[in-house]
């Protein structure tokens, strides 16, 4: 069985969702009737075959080639499967999804992970803003899974998040980690200003210390945070592309806050690397 | 049949089904590890008293525990879920939260489980952070010496409890030293434990009593200050028997555990004392898991 492959034939001028392409969706679908969905394109919908060159019978993995930042909300609502995109996406990828594996072979848009409870969204470049956040009316943002962006990420990463471990392995905006009600994010590069703002509990574990921390965070020294050990050890048992968190060490200067919040949330910036 | 000059007894050992739970301790290193093991197997010998069996079942490589530092697994063996669901929280917050640097996760995957974070966090009286990591939930509890962290929950699995052989010998030294020998190599066996204070039973008893409130007494018809008062298994020159009582995850380990541990008794042969073999049953009445010496050994 080869891979259910959708290849752009040429650039979309306008916005298409391609919420209706998940394994869950096409799973007792033919072929024939795969090219005969209908996207929304714009204001208008469209036939799946119109845009895309189709072939293929795997339901369960799913490529989309040639793809660009006009193809919104990719793998929205995927509980089985996998998609991999091959070139950057748009808006809302993975959005509400509650289980399988998205990867991203370029860019992503802005919320991503938006409302999702489950499963992983690899992105093998940058992301927008808003990662893991929730829209504005929603309660929470992501509720559970995994986001492990290999870029940079923008402006507030996990915003409102409740669960879920969020991997930044680039720089970060401002903002990370805004509003926070739980749930884990790792930046191991440099990270924008207010990380943490209004944060209520959760963990922000930051490689390198931020050029500014609210005034609401209190430090609480160094400490051995036996947490870190724990964490670090089961990401790197969990996927061989995590085995670099070995190198970590469980020693963090601890921040305590959002104090105008609750201050049940830490943040805790990594002090020593190979000393485990 | 005979090993070394060691009469094997025709009779069978007999067992009864068990639920059991394996947890995983770890500390800053294997001392403070064991420390918290030693605790938490402490008056752990039988379910008769005790409500639990538990004992330490290996030593982990840091390579092995789920937070990458050196560990300890410990078998807990009960006779109900809802007995472990009374000891295990109550277990593990007296004798491992209380040692320091420890952190204690589960050790089995099931469906069924007890709960030992779940009921524990309330210790960090709000303060206590909950994290989900790879599906499964941990609790830090921040305590003094730092935090104690704790997988929510503990896996539950059918076992069998009570297999079992007694070492007849001419005195309780040389009874002691082939018992020594056995639990040296039942313990390399994975999946069993030997509740007993160092594996062996001094006292080993039979179910009920001629006293109405005791569900266990002394075994007569083994002890060697009763010959002649009662109607004795034991012949004039035996002097002293030791039992080693096996619970085991399934019957094929506990079939490994008596065999290896069989085998290492008679290594002494009857030139250093030990004179025969034998084991605990109650005619078939107590448990549907019946372990035939002679059997397993061939």
């Amino acid at each position: 069985m080869s891979a259910l492959t959708f290849t752009l034939k040429s650039q979309p001028k306008f916005t298409l969702d391609m919420s209706p392409l998940i394994p869950d969706g096409l799973q007792s679908l033919t072929l024939e009737k795969i090219k005969k969905l209908k996207l929304v394109y714009g204001k208008e919908t469209v036939r799946v075959e119109t845009l895309f060159t189709v072939k293929g019978d795997d339901k369960n993995t799913i490529i989309i080639n040639k793809s660009c930042d006009k193809l919104i909300c990719v793998g929205k609502e995927m509980s089985v499967g996998s998609i991999t995109v091959k070139g950057n996406v748009g808006d809302f990828l993975g959005q509400s999804m509650k289980n399988g594996l998205i990867t991203v072979v370029g860019n992503a848009g802005s919320w991503a992970g938006n409302g999702m409870s489950g499963g992983r969204i690899n992105v093998e470049g940058n992301v927008a803003d808003y990662t893991g956040a929730g829209l504005p009316g929603d309660a929470f943002g992501m509720t559970n899974g995994l986001i492990n962006i290999t870029g940079n990420a923008g402006d507030r990463v996990g915003d409102r998040m409740r669960r879920g471990i969020i991997i930044v392995r680039g720089k970060s905006g401002n903002f990370c980690g805004s509003r926070i009600h739980a749930g884990t994010i790792i930046v191991l590069d440099k990270v924008g200003k207010h990380p943490g703002e209004g944060m209520r509990r959760g963990t922000i574990i930051l490689a390198k210390r931020p050029a500014h921390i609210s005034a609401t965070f209190k430090s609480c020294g160094n400490l051995k945070m036996q947490f870190l050990r724990l964490l670090f050890t089961q990401l790197s048992n969990m996927d061989n592309e995590f085995m670099f968190f070995s190198k970590y060490g469980p020693e963090a200067h601890r921040f305590s806050g959002d104090l105008a919040r609750n201050g049940k949330g830490e943040i805790l910036i990594l002090q020593t690397m190979n000393k485990r | 049949m005979n090993i070394n000059g060691v009469e094997i007894v025709d009779t069978f050992a007999e067992a009864f089904p068990m639920k059991a739970t394996r947890i995983i301790i770890t500390a800053m290193n294997l001392k403070w590890a064991y420390q918290a093991a030693n605790a938490i197997r402490g008056f752990a010998s039988s379910v008769i008293a005790c409500g639990i069996e538990a004992d330490i079942e290996r030593e982990l490589k840091p390579t092995e525990t789920p937070d990458g530092r050196p560990g300890i697994s410990v078998m807990i063996f009960a006779m109900s879920v809802k007995d472990l669901e009374k000891h295990v929280p109550t277990r593990v917050g007296q004798s491992v939260m209380t040692t320091a640097t420890t952190a204690c996760f589960s050790g089995l995957d099931s469906e069924q489980k007890v709960s030992m974070g779940k009921s524990l966090r309330f210790f960090g009286d709000g303060f206590q952070i909950s994290k989900v990591i790879n599906g499964k939930r941990f609790w830090r509890i921040p305590v003094m010496h730092g935090e104690f962290i704790c997988e929510e929950t503990t896996g539950v699995t059918k076992a069998i409890g009570g297999g079992n052989f007694l070492v007849l010998a001419k005195t309780a030294r040389q009874g002691l030293a082939a018992c020594e020998k056995a639990v040296d190599e039942i313990q390399k066996i994975p999946g069993v434990i030997t509740a007993f204070p160092g594996g062996v039973v001094g006292s080993g008893s039979k179910v009920g009593s001629k006293y109405d409130f005791l569900t266990a007494s002394t075994n007569e018809a083994y002890c060697p200050t009763l010959k002649g008062q009662v109607k004795s298994e034991l012949s004039d020159d035996i002097g002293s028997v030791l039992e080693i009582v096996i619970d085991g995850l399934d019957e094929e380990s506990i079939n490994q555990a008596m065999r290896e541990g069989i085998k290492a008794a008679c290594s002494f042969g009857s030139a250093k004392g030990i004179c025969s073999i034998s084991a605990g049953n109650y005619g078939g009445n107590l448990g549907p898991h019946l372990f035939h010496l002679r059997k397993l050994l061939k």
